[in-house]
């Protein structure tokens, strides 16, 4: 077990540590991105430039660079933004997380349901036209691309049809702190999780039904169809069950990519400050401290999230916990 | 001095917001007249204009914030607009509708000195009585310290703008130990600083005006103050910043007007900005009046719908703009002035105008002096039927037929040239216009865009060897020399360095001394300068270092509740001049 664990955390390491290399590199070998005309200002002094050069510690060793940015992100935590000296990098990134989770969260929940009944009904129907009409169906949701559905739901809820009784409770965009108002809170991300979970629910849905069609084929679903269970109790209990394992795998590795900032376009799209947006704005503002804090917070979550799926394995699938 | 202005990263709109309850709150109608007055009067809050349209809260959005609010070390202009009301320099400029080209006028002091010593030499007298948003009372003390201030914080512009205060050349080499001690000399009995310059400065009264001199108490921090805004003695201060949600501002409570030109009372009680909308975003937030004002342009693609469906919600402001191609004078085929000339005889404005939204909010530009900038003479050397030693009154129609011509005459048709251009919409579409135009003389042309935030370093620095680059210029202050002097001139150009605003690489020492004689004569005669001026921008034409576009206008959107007259030139918008209805109240 401990043993496990320090693999675990040792691979951590090494990822981050690889990761942030990277992001370091690839940013400074980029021609025009030295920031430190940008830091003093346009058409600042030749002296100016120097002194910030130099405040910034950008005249020193690239290794002894990387190593202050480190220092700075991970143990004194007082890393600031380039654009701004009194912005915290690390302080701001706690702050827009729980609008990130806020937004995971709740599109999880719609995604996750949706998306188990789906494929559940259409693996139930299989070969009629249920079924085809909810793959179709799955077919058009992955293949919209969230900003354009984003867009067109805020068009539709903001500007065309803001004003009569289906959307006139749609709140400006933006976020509500759930301890402000829960209420204000759910009406602020209800459209934005629709749109998060609307590629994910066709995605999840297809990759159950194809489980649940495999399975169904197996022993022990014969078994049980052979000891006289009801076929919906076959298909809940022993067919969905097994079939849980790709779909809970893949949920490991998107909702911590979620987390960690991976819903950026919808959040830019409905603005709301979380993570992926502060991460669209590092990266259009070529912000080195956010960027790096924002890469290494998501890369984090998604490790994490590794560890976390190995150990659900365990209680879904008996023959991985007997070791079999 | 001044800032580029990649298109992108043109302005953005704001908002204000709500009032209404007042008129519920007074108990019905049958209130005898006398008692309205006074609950009017009691009401208002201290420094604010008497006036029924005094009150409510402006919401105003952008989607995102301006960085520090240092305003001795913000450039960005966001945060300049914002802060225009929560500071003062010694002077200023006017914050009321008027043409372009108007000088600085007194702020803190009470009128512009005359010069002495040949114009080396200017004694302030400071306004008595004006307080910080604590309550103390501006000295001359706070006015050196602020002087001292911009070295010490490495304002931006204490280079280009400050540092020929006697001291301050070697403020600017050690920050740490400047005291401008020969340069600006506080006397706490006669009320007045005195200032000496290294050499006659036409612009010094604007330079002071522009933010990065704006007084602060003696004890701020001589760094970077972030997110914490110094005090300041406007009619707001800021009350709170998040730099990734908002801002808030409210009144400062030791404001008394002392100038309605320089620092007029504000209307609004609260302004409130949001950061996080998309411009797309808050131009529909706006028309469903969940904001009042964005930062941001109206984007060209809303443009038509906002035309016609609130015209009368819509605002063109002017601005001091000029977005042009800097040619590199020093790499082929641009180091051949016909080539230059060629190109800027080639290139259709009409294009450029169309992709920027039509003549309604862009006009063609044949000279790099905006109209409606000091200096700016009507005028055009590169159009059909005319040159440079017989300009038209404005463009026309491209000359092809001539351009094809001084190509032939350079011997360099199919050389290849890259245009690097802003990766935006609209700049993208006016590069391939270049593109199309120099293909079309026989080069081999091709378009590089670039993120925008790296552009404009990356087309200064020489090393990139860019031939073409697509950018933009907007005035710190009204003058000729913001866009002369600062992009053409030799001191400009710093080889190898991101920052060499002179982009074309262009070095003429006749022309340098030309706007040299330009800025001495501004100095006693404003009139003959602008006349020099004006000659110095149709000689840099002549040697066509840059192809000038076009200058455009702010499309600036309004809730149904906002109005005032709250636009000028520099400023654009000065929120404390905006208005707001009251619910059920008439537009």
């Amino acid at each position: 077990m401990l043993k496990s664990l320090l693999q675990r955390l040792g691979q951590t390491v090494f990822v981050l540590f690889g990761i942030s290399v990277m992001v370091f590199l690839v940013f400074f070998a980029t021609p025009g991105a030295d920031p430190t005309a940008r830091i003093a200002g346009k058409n600042a002094s030749p002296a100016t430039i120097a002194k910030v050069r130099q405040e910034y510690g950008f005249d020193r060793p690239l290794p002894v660079q990387y190593a202050t940015m480190m220092k700075k992100l991970f143990i004194t935590q007082d890393l600031t933004s380039y654009a701004n000296r009194g912005e915290k990098v690390v302080p701001e990134i706690i702050k827009a997380a729980p609008v990130t989770l806020s937004l995971a969260t709740g599109g999880a929940v719609i995604w996750v349901v949706v998306s188990i009944l789906m494929g559940t009904v259409a693996a139930a129907f299989r070969g009629t036209w249920v079924d085809r009409t909810l793959m179709a169906i799955g077919l058009v949701g992955v293949s919209i691309p969230v900003f354009w559905l984003g867009q067109v739901a805020n068009l539709i809820t903001q500007a065309r049809y803001h004003d009569t009784w289906l959307f006139s409770w749609v709140p400006p965009l933006g976020y509500v702190p759930f301890s402000e108002s829960p209420v204000g809170w759910f009406k602020a991300l209800l459209i934005s999780w629709c749109t998060l979970s609307v590629l994910f629910i066709g995605v999840y849905a297809r990759v159950l039904r194809s489980d649940l069609v495999t399975v169904s084929g197996e022993d022990f679903m014969r078994t049980a169809r052979a000891k006289g269970l009801s076929p919906s109790r076959v298909l809940l209990v022993h067919g969905l069950r097994t079939s849980m394992i790709t779909f809970v795998s893949l949920f490991g590795m998107d909702f911590a990519q979620l987390i960690g900032g991976g819903a950026l376009l919808t959040e830019v799209v409905f603005g709301l400050q979380g993570v992926g947006r502060l991460t669209y704005q590092a990266l259009s503002s070529l912000d080195l401290p956010f960027i790096m804090a924002s890469v290494m917070y998501s890369a984090v979550f998604v490790v994490l999230a590794n560890a976390l799926v190995d150990v659900v394995y365990l209680f879904l699938d008996p023959r991985v916990r007997d070791g079999r | 001095m001044r800032c580029g202005v990649p298109r992108s990263l043109r302005r953005r709109p704001v908002q204000l917001s709500g009032w209404a309850p007042l008129k519920a709150l007074l108990p019905v109608a049958c209130l005898p007249l006398f008692l309205g007055a006074s609950l009017h009067a009691a009401a208002l809050a201290p420094g604010a204009p008497d006036s029924p349209e005094t009150g409510g809260t402006l919401r105003l959005t952008a989607s995102s914030s301006g960085g520090t609010l240092d305003p001795q070390i913000s450039y960005v202009h966001i945060t300049y607009q914002m802060e225009a009301i929560v500071y003062d320099g010694l002077t200023t400029f006017a914050k009321t509708p008027g043409p372009m080209d108007r000088h600085a006028i007194p702020d803190l002091v009470e009128a512009l000195p005359a010069p002495e010593d040949g114009g080396k030499t200017y004694v302030f007298h400071l306004r008595h009585g004006i307080r910080f948003s604590n309550g103390r009372e501006v000295t001359p003390d706070d006015v050196a310290a602020s002087m001292r201030r911009i070295f010490r914080a490495n304002s931006p512009t204490a280079g280009p703008y400050y540092s020929h205060i006697v001291g301050g050349t070697e403020c600017l080499h050690d920050a740490e130990h400047c005291t401008l001690s020969g340069g600006v000399i506080p006397d706490d009995t006669a009320w007045t600083i005195t200032f000496h310059l290294t050499h006659p400065d036409s612009e010094f009264f604007d330079r002071l005006a522009f933010q990065h001199a704006s007084i602060l108490p003696a004890d701020t921090p001589p760094h970077d103050t972030g997110n914490t805004a110094p005090l300041g003695t406007g009619p707001y201060r800021i009350a709170s910043y998040e730099p990734n949600s908002g801002l808030v501002m409210e009144r400062n409570p030791y404001f008394r007007q002392w100038d309605a030109e320089a620092q007029p009372a504000g209307y609004p009680d609260e302004i409130r900005y949001a950061f996080g909308l998309d411009p797309e975003a808050a131009v529909t937030a706006i028309e469903n009046n969940q904001y009042d004002w964005m930062l941001e342009n109206v984007p060209l693609d809303r443009q038509a719908e906002i035309g016609s469906r609130f015209s009368d919600r819509v605002r063109l402001i002017d601005q001091m703009v000029i977005y042009y191609a800097a040619l590199n004078v020093n790499l082929p085929p641009f180091n051949d002035v016909r080539v230059r000339q060629a190109l800027n005889y080639a290139l259709n404005r009409k294009a450029v105008v169309i992709y920027n939204g039509g003549p309604a909010v862009s006009l063609a530009a044949c000279q790099m002096l905006p109209t409606g900038a000091p200096g700016f003479e009507p005028g055009c050397a590169y159009t059909k039927g005319a040159s440079p030693e017989h300009p038209a009154p404005e463009w026309k129609e491209p000359d092809l037929a001539l351009a094809k011509k001084l190509v032939a005459e350079s011997g360099t048709a199919g050389q290849k040239v890259v245009i690097v251009t802003p990766q935006s919409g609209g700049s993208d579409a006016i590069a391939n216009e270049i593109r199309s135009t120099l293909t079309d003389l026989g080069y081999v042309a091709s378009v590089r865009p670039i993120t925008p935030v790296i552009e404009f370093s990356y087309i200064q620095n020489s090393d990139n060897n860019v031939q073409v680059g697509l950018t933009g210029w907007s005035a710190d202050y009204p003058s000729a020399s913001s866009f002369l002097q600062t992009l053409f001139s030799c001191a400009t150009f710093i080889p190898h360095s991101d920052n060499s605003i002179n982009a074309s690489q262009f070095c003429d020492h006749k022309f340098d001394a030309l706007m040299d004689r330009a800025a001495e004569v501004s100095l006693t005669d404003r009139k003959a300068g602008d006349a020099l001026w004006a000659e110095a921008s149709r000689a840099l034409m002549a040697q066509a270092p840059a192809v000038p576009l076009d200058q455009t206008r702010r499309v600036a959107l309004m809730s149904s509740r906002l109005h005032g007259a709250f636009d000028t030139p520099i400023y654009e918008a000065i929120f404390s001049q905006m208005k707001l209805r009251r619910a059920g109240d008439q537009p």
